[in-house]
């Protein structure tokens, strides 16, 4: 069966991604795929065939108007699998499409293949203490997990420009502020240090922060510190309803390790626990775990890497 | 203002049982209110108190699910509105869909609100999918909500950014868990939650011409956690150097 694929993300890297998702089932099936871009994003994007949306309205800074376009083009083109990359708003796009278009949807989905009239995938559930398997009869859209797939070198060509004219919104953004940039990259970061409930006074941080920065990691804490505590903005959170990471060593310390917060460090290469409880359930994540007090271990590894490094 | 709060009655993701083949022991596994519902009850109880009016519960799920509206009575909803279907074994759509005719049927609401996903799945897809089967307009991932006259202010948080929206009211809103810190009900509330009332609604009567669509999970298993799990345990200053050994064999410390 020779299937038509799209590949898109209203984030572009994260089409670039998608795209490499597309490529492999649309080469394993002799079929094609077309990467869809917003806006001026055209050049930035990876693949062959491109196409790029344009409104009377910027279409990139608007899940709402972003769909209501996709939903117009993909309609008279119709691909038999509209893959998203699964960000905050790709949810909400793929959403709207499987609406629009009355089509299957799932969202969070890897290791995606396609078999006989379905594709076929996985996503976890249940925090990720189970696996599922998900097969969406074609046509379909599928939001894809992002960081799951590599990203696709970007080639330069420019593909084609489909004006959709008016395009109508019920929303309006009218602040939109960045995150702060530079001060915490935990989606990117080698080597993150996280701190959790075993941290005893927000002071406390600064131990932390040594050992992050002894070992050139990043900071990140689970979400009982950022959103019960405050002690550390939202963006440190790490776990299912906040940043999911995939260091080389995901360090934790004081965390005990609840479904959620393992749920966002499970692609982690290395996980090492620090923790006073044997019981606790991160040592069943950790490959190596010290069951000892964070106010006494961490300052013997800090004089041991002191010594180490002279 | 008239405040439409969904719920989900989940499998407790904690309690669930694993056995040896890996597969799940669902039935007669613990269950609760999806974790993150707490903040999207709580948000209209706050939404209620500074407006005044009234909070329905609606749910769609099997007859357990009356626990879950129990619950959100006894923090101080008014109603609540269970549609018979187990979303478990429904498409998301569908769920979206039955929900969405019940909040029609009970309707006019000013405000629905939802949790951003389910502690169980966290597809995240029926909110979405609620505004656009209610024609409305949806803003996603709030951790601020500013009702005014006819209109909401939304701030939505992003992966990198935080946007400020606004939306002409009636909208639904999905919120994330930082808007709010649930409230616990007290034991009077609890036993008075019993006396309010609840209507049962049959998805058949409902929405009639909607397929009862099949969910698309074909199977579940338990994720290896191929971890070597080695513990350390001792003074700290050994322990420190054998974690630090162990991490530097691995290749992950910085040289």
């Amino acid at each position: 069966m020779s299937v038509k694929v799209w590949a898109f993300s209203e984030s572009v890297p994260v089409a670039n991604e998608v795209a490499a998702a597309a490529s492999g089932i649309a080469q394993a099936s002799g079929g094609s795929f077309t990467v869809v871009g917003l806006d001026d994003s055209g050049p930035k994007l990876a693949g062959e065939d491109k196409l790029v949306l344009t409104a009377l309205v910027p279409l990139s800074g608007s899940p709402e108007a972003a769909a209501a376009a996709l939903a117009i083009v993909a309609k008279e083109s119709n691909p038999d699998v509209i893959l998203v990359g699964s960000t905050r708003n790709g949810k909400e796009i793929a959403s709207r499409l499987a609406v629009k278009l009355g089509r299957p949807c799932a969202s969070d989905v890897f290791g995606v293949t396609l078999d006989g009239g379905s594709l076929r995938g996985k996503r976890n559930i249940f925090a990720g203490k189970l696996q599922a398997d998900m097969a969406l009869p074609l046509p379909c859209v599928a939001a894809l997990k992002v960081g799951a797939y590599p990203v696709l070198p970007a080639s330069p060509a420019k593909g084609a420009e489909r004006a959709v004219g008016e395009v109508a919104t019920k929303t309006r953004v009218v602040e939109k502020r960045e995150k702060q940039r530079g001060t915490v990259d935990l989606k990117g970061a080698k080597l993150i240090v996280a701190a959790g409930r075993g941290v005893k006074k927000k002071e406390d941080l600064s131990l932390i922060n040594d050992l992050a920065t002894s070992l050139g990691g990043a900071v990140g804490c689970s979400r009982p510190l950022s959103s019960d505590m405050g002690w550390l903005p939202e963006e440190h959170h790490i776990g299912l309803t906040g940043v999911s990471v995939r260091p080389d060593l995901y360090l934790a310390v004081g965390i005990s390790g609840q479904l959620q917060h393992v749920a966002g460090i499970k692609d982690s290469k290395v996980i090492a626990s620090i923790n006073t409880d044997k019981s606790a359930p991160i040592f069943e994540a950790s490959d190596y775990g010290v069951v000892g007090d964070l106010y006494a271990v961490i300052p013997a590894m800090l004089k041991e890497l002191k010594e180490r490094h002279r | 203002m008239r405040i439409a709060v969904c719920v989900k009655h989940a499998v407790d993701e904690a309690e669930l049982k694993v056995d040896s083949a890996g597969n799940p022991q669902l039935k007669g596994a613990a269950t609760k209110m999806s974790t993150f519902d707490k903040n999207a009850v709580e948000e209209a109880l706050r939404l209620k108190a500074s407006h005044s009016g009234e909070v329905v519960v609606v749910t769609v799920g099997t007859l357990e699910a009356k626990k879950s509206m129990k619950e959100a009575l006894a923090m101080g909803a008014d109603k609540g509105v269970l549609v018979t279907a187990d979303p478990m074994s429904i498409e998301t759509r569908r769920t979206a869909e039955l929900l969405a005719a019940a909040i029609k049927k009970g309707g006019p609401y000013d405000v629905v609100l939802c949790a951003e996903g389910s502690s169980d799945n966290y597809s995240c897809l029926v909110p979405p999918m609620l505004g656009e089967q209610l024609g409305l307009p949806y803003v996603g991932y709030a951790r601020r909500i500013e009702v005014s006259g006819q209109s909401a202010k939304v701030e939505r948080a992003l992966e990198d950014s935080v946007e400020v929206v606004e939306a002409p009211l009636p909208a639904v809103v999905s919120v994330v868990s930082e808007i709010n810190e649930p409230r616990y009900p007290t034991l009077i509330q609890i036993m008075q939650a019993g006396k309010k009332p609840m209507e049962e609604l049959a998805p058949e009567t409902l929405a009639p011409g909607l397929s009862a669509a099949p969910s698309f999970v074909s199977g579940m298993k338990a994720q290896a956690m191929a971890r070597k799990r080695r513990v350390f345990e001792g003074p700290p200053d050994e322990t420190a150097k054998k974690l630090l050994d162990a991490l530097a064999s691995e290749g992950v410390l910085p040289r």
